[in-house]
């Protein structure tokens, strides 16, 4: 059919180098595939982070005592009047209710450990408990407190690393001078004492290679830096040796200390922490941390061995073993933790809880409702119907698209200048949180309102305007409610951002350590008081563990109503949305 | 359906045949049963009111309704004898040889250069820079742009008039050296002297490819084309040499059309 | 606060009353021939609704705001007024005491000494050639170190026995017999601010039943006193408030009639109330220029602008004093400087090529369905507070990548770095890139895309060769907005950069950067006219000027850019 000479030798052309297009092709589409999969994963990671880490804030190990509200402790004057009953001695009442569980315990050093089981904070809500009821007095009241931050999170499984072994033979504790022998009637020991001696070598190793590859950098230097080389390759060494002498010395007994891990001997209601352990495997020497009483051919016994060594950890083993009893007999119990919502900040992270930062953010936020949503909306209305096009209105516009992007530090710093320091407001309080708050959220608003107020088709105006309506009516009769929606949305996804706003917050004082959470009326706005995310950024940097997972309890807690609000956004948009 | 002679100017090879062609775009059909044979080495014009498919047909031979969500193609189509939808037809490869102009002149915002020399670069048919340098001139002459810019090639694309940027949008297409070059209302968006520059343009270039030109203008389609073809609501009416199809048109829909008692 | 509340009552109810006056009168002004007045009977209402009750809310609004500092700050006066005889004699007791003196010599001395180390050293530094000696130079800084330790001893001297007078003076006016008010006007003047606002707001609480954070006689008097006060001054706004709106209900009442133009005047009101809110924009800008130019121009008057745009060492804390700290070298920003920009660039690092794909992506590959689920996903990642950030690259990145470089060998790493929390506001940033540059590239026309198509280039080589380019300015512009938002963020780097600063290029030391510095400086007591106050404002000026000049021309591009395609 064709008769042209060379058929289409551009197609030849093409198709020569057509492989590596294509190769390119797809590289390109798997890198955008790929930053799209980097970016959901990220998402992913960071929520999943979180929400590891939340969720066990959300339980709490309470623990709850019977404890004798004796009236000579609780209302020293015996006249039931409040002052007399705020000065009682409830620590006392506690301290001796938790006695009662522990009697042997009685040397003063023990006993504050004994003590450390709860925190001393916990008489104040005993005492309010009876302030509430002075009926209670003289009576046996069942008390619920939260153990302690550690403990918990220890009973959560999130201290230590633990496990324990149903051994074969029979059990026999007698109890010396130089603390209790334990025996056992089979080779028990003998995997824990092997496992141990390889952990004792292992460690002489990395101490002896650390020390070879000390001395050869030494080689390399010279002067003082390579003599305290030397110096710590000879330290090295020499603790190596010793280490390894501990094991050779001939069937001797191994010695535990708190560089190892704790093995822990149980039987009945006594622990006996073994100190030494025999190289034949079937015991060792240890001293009671539960019970006290000598014991033949026991078979219900078992071995617990405590893996994390005390020195790398935050609670002894002594107190294991009196919360591990005080599980057994009952007295603590797993619950939702109410605290986390019910209090306001605390220096025990145990009794922290958001309730004040929430009250603040909810007083903080009504201010910058109130003054960003209608100032926004009057704003948009201005500049979108009634501004002449000038050279102020272009000002206006350039100034609120660049206050839109000037960082919200920078809000903090005008608010410590102008409200606090100039107009003499009270530092730390939602009245000027919020003030900063609606200036930094407004031209989001003026920006959304000016979207909708732009999206109501011209046609409307020109017909409520042909009727006879004044341009004001016109607005506010038909363009207004026509662009609801979209200002709703707008408003509701700006107010989200200012929710989870810090930085601003921090310059007017808004990140001291509050512990009464404000009012929730209008003395609250001049209260001080913190917000949801200052009161993250506070407990992040809280010493103790169990403030992390508070931290990430209180960011579940914000994002969930920082979706509510989105969500809340997007049903808006979707309910009332008008195309034309 | 259509009393279509197949072959109006039997003295030239053919280039391009249909054989009921249908598009439909998400469901619903924009194309009925188009058959056509267009010769190579001279113009055919397509006319029409708007919305019957001109152009549609049109993106169906270089296969530009695979960047369209939802169309699809059905029938035959082959040039060369070659079926272009077939799977082993790769697209790319198709385009390179069948160039298009649209309505709107769409220079890359690149220098007047870049945009000529956009077709052999990607395609890598110039391997050193004086290579490329000859095939864009050449590209320019052919276009009848290289005196008025040959000065100033390193200027965008887009600092040129309406009517140069149309004709340097022409002269990207024909860099590649394709076999047949479509046209969707080129002119449309010009001013009748730049108008007249493209029609000129349209008939050298008859010389060496097959062109297939969408108009509104019935006399455009009269000065420029060899062959019309009416389109009305999606189905080819009638088809045949120009001068016929103006002076003695066969069907009714066809007379109407050019008398202007519609579209 | 009860009887603001029924003022505010009553006064609502004057203006649905007036509303009321105001049409029936215009209805009865022309005999229910509504169509001879000039406005709507319903306009007359609004009007003098309007001025019942405008006047009178905007009056008790400014109460709510400034009425407890006026209290306070009446109380305060008063009570000072009272103590005024002890505090006489509290300075003689002060000029008398040898103890005062000699302390305040030392300190004296010690000053000298200190400004003729910092002297010494500034010669030092600017020093070159064979004048150079760095040995002597860090003889200096120690010594330099060891002096801002006996100064801070001495002055705590100073203050301790300060104190022990106070009380000295204090206890023998009591058991002398003098007024519990006075005692309490000579706590309140001489104890330090922060006390002073503690007293303040115990005797607020006492005022209004609440509980204080102690009891103590003293307290009890100054809570009389201010109770009085807020009466007096509550009573005072409360009549006044209904003074106004009573005028105005009369006043406007009798303007009402047939010709009265009511619904020019609302029309006119209800413009004017919307352009003074457009004012409230530009006024925040002049705010914010105005505080930071104030308090930036104060710490100038102390540190040379050279000196803190260019100098080295970046340490406020050692500064000595207030008229001091300009030789002693220690407010050199350029360690900030240069930790701000090594973050932005690892965050930039991170974010552009990730939130550039994805949007190329997802505007050019991706499918309806998968945009549909993939964009959510991505606004989520906006809408994360950037505490939650901070926390993550707190808790997850920074141990990760302490973790990684242990395992590659390198130990001494740690979990507050640069990388860390550049890394992390990488992420924060994706969003807004992709957002952003998903706009732009949408905004490149069809016919572009087409021509490059029918040309027969494939996907990429349209993005690469003719949508990029043409996207061009639009995203650099969009680069230039997310680089002043990297510029301008603090949390992240608050919590995760650590906040040595280390002038370093090492990414895994910890950095400093303004904004850290600007938290550092003002959280926590600080009283509010020391340099090391004024430098925050200084280093807040440089950032506002930093990210408005990046808002600018960012903006500029990408509205030109926009043009280009309408
Ligand atoms: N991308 C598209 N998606 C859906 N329908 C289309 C598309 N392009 C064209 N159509 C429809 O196909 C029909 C033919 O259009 P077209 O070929 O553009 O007509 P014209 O002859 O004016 O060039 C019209 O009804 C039009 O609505
Ligand atoms: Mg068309």
């Amino acid at each position: 059919m064709t008769d042209t000479p060379d058929i289409s030798p551009i197609r030849t052309a093409v198709s020569k180098n057509l492989g590596a297009r294509y190769r390119a092709e797809l590289r390109f589409r798997a890198a955008g595939l790929a930053a799209v999969a980097a970016a959901v994963g990220i998402l992913v990671i960071l929520l999943s982070s979180i929400v590891s880490g939340g969720l066990p804030a959300f339980t709490v190990n309470e623990l709850e005592l019977t404890v004798d509200l004796d009236e000579e402790l609780v209302d020293p004057s015996g006249e039931r009047s409040e002052d007399s009953l705020r000065r009682g001695s409830y620590s006392r009442v506690l301290q001796n209710a938790i006695r009662t569980e522990f009697p042997e315990v009685t040397g003063r050093r023990e006993l504050r450990n004994l003590f450390s089981l709860y925190t001393a904070l916990n008489a104040t809500r005993l005492m309010d408990e009876v302030l509430e009821d002075p009926g209670l007095i003289g009576t046996q009241h069942r008390f619920t407190m939260p153990l302690a931050d550690d403990l918990d999170l220890y009973l959560k499984g999130l201290l230590v690393e633990e496990r324990s072994f149903q051994p074969q033979g029979t059990l026999s504790l007698e109890p010396s001078d130089a603390g209790v022998v334990v025996r056992s009637t089979a080779t028990d020991f003998r995997d824990l004492a092997a496992e141990i001696a390889r952990t004792l070598r292992a460690r002489a190793t990395l101490l002896e290679t650390e020390a070879d590859r000390l001395t050869e950098r030494a080689q390399e230097l010279s002067g003082t830096e390579a003599e305290d080389m030397l110096y710590d390759a000879d330290l090295n060494r020499r603790q190596a040796a010793d280490i390894r002498a501990r094991l050779e010395i001939d069937a001797g007994p191994i010695e535990l200390d708190n560089s190892l891990p704790s093995i822990l001997v149980e039987s009945e209601g006594r622990t006996v922490r073994l100190a030494s352990l025999a190289r034949n495997g079937a015991g060792g020497t240890g001293e009671y941390l539960l019970g006290g009483d000598s014991v033949e051919a026991e078979n219900a016994w078992s071995i617990q061995v405590i893996d994390t060594p005390v020195e790398r950890r935050r609670v002894s083993d002594q107190l294991i073993v009196w919360t591990r009893a005080l599980e057994e007999r009952g007295a603590i119990s797993s619950t939702f933790n109410t605290y986390l919502f019910a209090n306001a900040d605390s220096r025990e992270p145990e009794l922290a809880g958001v309730k004040g930062a929430l009250y603040g953010s909810i007083l903080t936020m009504i201010i910058t409702i109130i003054i960003s949503v209608p100032i926004g909306v009057f704003t948009a209305l201005y500049l979108e119907e009634y501004a002449p096009k000038n050279r102020f209105t272009a000002l206006i516009e350039v100034n609120i698209n660049n206050l839109a992007a000037v960082p919200s530090i920078v809000f903090g710093l005008l608010g410590l200048a102008v409200f606090i320091n100039a107009f003499g407001l009270p530092r730390s309080a939602p009245l000027v949180g919020g003030l900063v708050l609606s200036l930094m959220t407004l031209p989001t608003v003026i920006i959304a309102t000016r979207a909708a107020l732009k999206a109501v088709p011209q046609s409307i105006r020109q017909a409520a305007l042909a009727v006879g309506a004044s341009r004001t009516q016109t607005v506010f009769h038909h363009v207004l409610p026509l662009a609801a929606p979209g200002i709703l949305t707008g408003a509701i996804i700006g107010l989200a951002q200012a929710m989870g706003e810090t930085a601003p917050l921090l310059m007017i004082g808004m990140v001291a350590f509050i512990a009464d959470a404000p009012t929730l009326g209008l003395e609250g706005f001049t209260e001080p008081a913190t917000v949801m995310p200052v009161q993250i950024f506070l407990w992040s940097d809280g010493a103790e563990r169990a403030f992390e997972a508070r931290t990430a309890a209180a960011i579940l807690v914000l994002l969930a109503l920082m979706i509510g609000f989105n969500a809340l956004a997007i049903y808006l948009r979707r309910r009332f949305e008008r195309r034309w | 359906m259509t009393d279509t002679s197949p072959n109006p100017a039997a003295e030239l090879p053919i280039k391009v045949v249909a054989r009921d062609v249908t598009v439909s775009y998400s469901g619903k059909q924009a194309l009925h049963d188009v058959s056509i044979e267009i010769p190579d080495r001279s113009v055919t014009a397509f006319i029409g009111p708007s919305g019957c498919g001109k152009s549609t047909f049109l993106r169906c031979l270089n296969r530009m309704n695979d960047t369209i969500d939802g169309a699809k193609v059905g029938g035959s189509l082959t040039i060369d004898g070659q079926e272009i939808n077939d799977k082993s037809i790769d697209p790319v490869v198709l385009r390179a040889s069948v160039g298009m102009v649209f309505q709107k002149p769409n220079p890359f915002p690149k220098s007047i250069y870049d945009n000529v020399a956009y077709g052999p670069r990607i395609h890598g048919l110039a391997l050193t820079r004086p290579e490329l340098d000859e095939i864009v001139e050449n590209a320019l002459r052919k276009a009848g742009l290289w005196e008025e810019v040959s000065d100033r090639l390193n200027h965008p694309g887009t600092s040129l008039s309406g009517g140069q940027q149309q004709r340097l949008v022409i002269a990207r297409a024909i860099a590649v050296n394709p076999e047949v070059i479509l046209m969707d209302e080129p002119c449309s968006a010009l001013d009748p002297i730049a108008t007249a520059r493209i029609e000129e343009l349209i008939d050298e270039l008859r010389e060496n490819y097959c062109i297939i030109i969408v108009t509104h203008s019935m006399q455009q389609a009269a000065r420029v084309s060899q062959q019309t073809a009416f389109f009305h609501m999606g189905n080819l009416v009638e088809y045949g040499p120009t001068e016929d199809i103006f002076t003695n048109p066969r069907d009714t829909r066809t007379q109407d059309y050019i008398t202007g008692r519609f579209g | 606060m009860s009887i603001i509340a029924i003022v505010a009552l009553a006064i609502i109810v004057m203006l649905a009353g007036g509303f009321y006056v105001g049409r029936s009168r215009a209805i009865s002004a022309v005999s229910g021939a509504t169509a001879r007045l000039h406005s709507l009977p319903n306009f007359h209402g609004y009007y003098v609704a309007i001025w019942t009750g405008l006047p009178a809310f905007i009056l008790l609004a400014a109460y709510g705001m400034f009425g407890s500092g006026l209290v306070d700050r009446l109380t305060a006066m008063e009570l000072r007024r009272d103590a005024a005889a002890l505090t006489a004699s509290f300075e003689t007791a002060l000029e008398a005491d040898t103890e005062t003196l000699a302390l305040a010599e030392t300190l004296a001395v010690l000053r000298d000494r200190a400004d003729g180390v910092a002297e010494a050293m500034a010669d030092l530094r600017s020093a070159s050639g064979s004048d150079r000696d760095p040995a002597r130079l860090e003889a200096l800084q120690s010594e330099q170190t060891d002096l801002v330790n006996q100064l801070a001893t001495a002055e705590d001297a100073r203050l301790g026995r300060r104190a022990e007078l106070r009380d000295g003076v204090s206890d023998e006016a009591a058991e002398a017999g003098a007024s519990v008010r006075a005692l309490a006007g000579f706590e309140l003047a001489h104890a330090p601010r922060e006390r002073r606002q503690l007293f303040l707001s115990d005797a607020r609480r006492i005022a209004t039943d609440g509980l204080a954070s102690r009891a103590s006689p003293e307290l009890d008097a100054a809570a009389a006193v201010m109770r009085r006060h807020a009466d007096q001054i509550r009573n005072l706004v409360a009549g006044i408030a209904i003074a106004i709106a009573f005028g105005g209900l009369i006043r406007t009442r009798g303007q009402v009639a047939a010709a009265f133009r009511a619904r020019n005047h609302v029309e006119s009101l209800v413009t004017a109330m919307l352009f003074l809110s457009s004012v409230i924009a530009i006024m925040t800008t002049i705010g914010i220029v105005f505080s930071l130019l104030f308090e930036s121009l104060r710490f100038f008057s102390t540190v040379p602008l050279t000196e803190f745009l260019f100098g080295l060492q970046w340490s406020p804390q050692i500064a000595l004093r207030a008229d001091q700290v300009g030789q002693s070298g220690a407010f050199g920003a350029v360690p900030l400087f240069a930790g701000t920009a090594m973050i932005t660039v690892i965050a930039m690092i991170v974010a552009v090529p990730i939130g550039l794909l994805s949007a190329i992506y997802l505007s050019e590959y991706a499918g309806p369905r998968f945009r549909l689920t993939a964009k959510p996903v991505l606004e989520i990642l906006a809408g994360v507070p950037t505490v939650v950030y901070g926390f993550f690259a707190l808790l997850t990145v920074g141990p990760a990548i302490r973790g990684f470089f242990a395992m590659i060998g390198i130990d001494d790493v740690v979990t507050q770095s640069a990388l860390s929390a550049g890394l992390v506001m990488g992420v924060m940033i994706i969003p807004f890139i992709s957002s952003l540059s998903d706009d732009v590239i949408n905004s490149v026309p069809q016919s572009l895309r087409d021509g490059s198509y029918a040309m027969g280039a494939t996907k990429s080589e349209t993005i690469g060769r003719v949508i990029i380019p043409a996207a061009l300015p639009g995203i650099v512009g969009a680069i230039l907005l997310a680089v002043s938002r990297a510029v301008g963020e603090t949390m992240i780097v608050v919590m995760a950069a650590g906040q040595g600063a280390n002038l370093t290029a090492n990414p895994l030391e910890s950095v400093t950067t303004i904004t850290v510095q600007i938290v550092m400086l003002l959280t926590g007591d600080q009283e509010f006219d020391s340099p090391k106050t004024l430098s925050a404002f200084a280093l807040g000026l440089v950032l506002f000027v930093i990210t408005l000049v990046m808002n600018v021309i960012a903006l500029r591009v990408v509205q030109r850019y926009r043009e280009k395609y309408d």
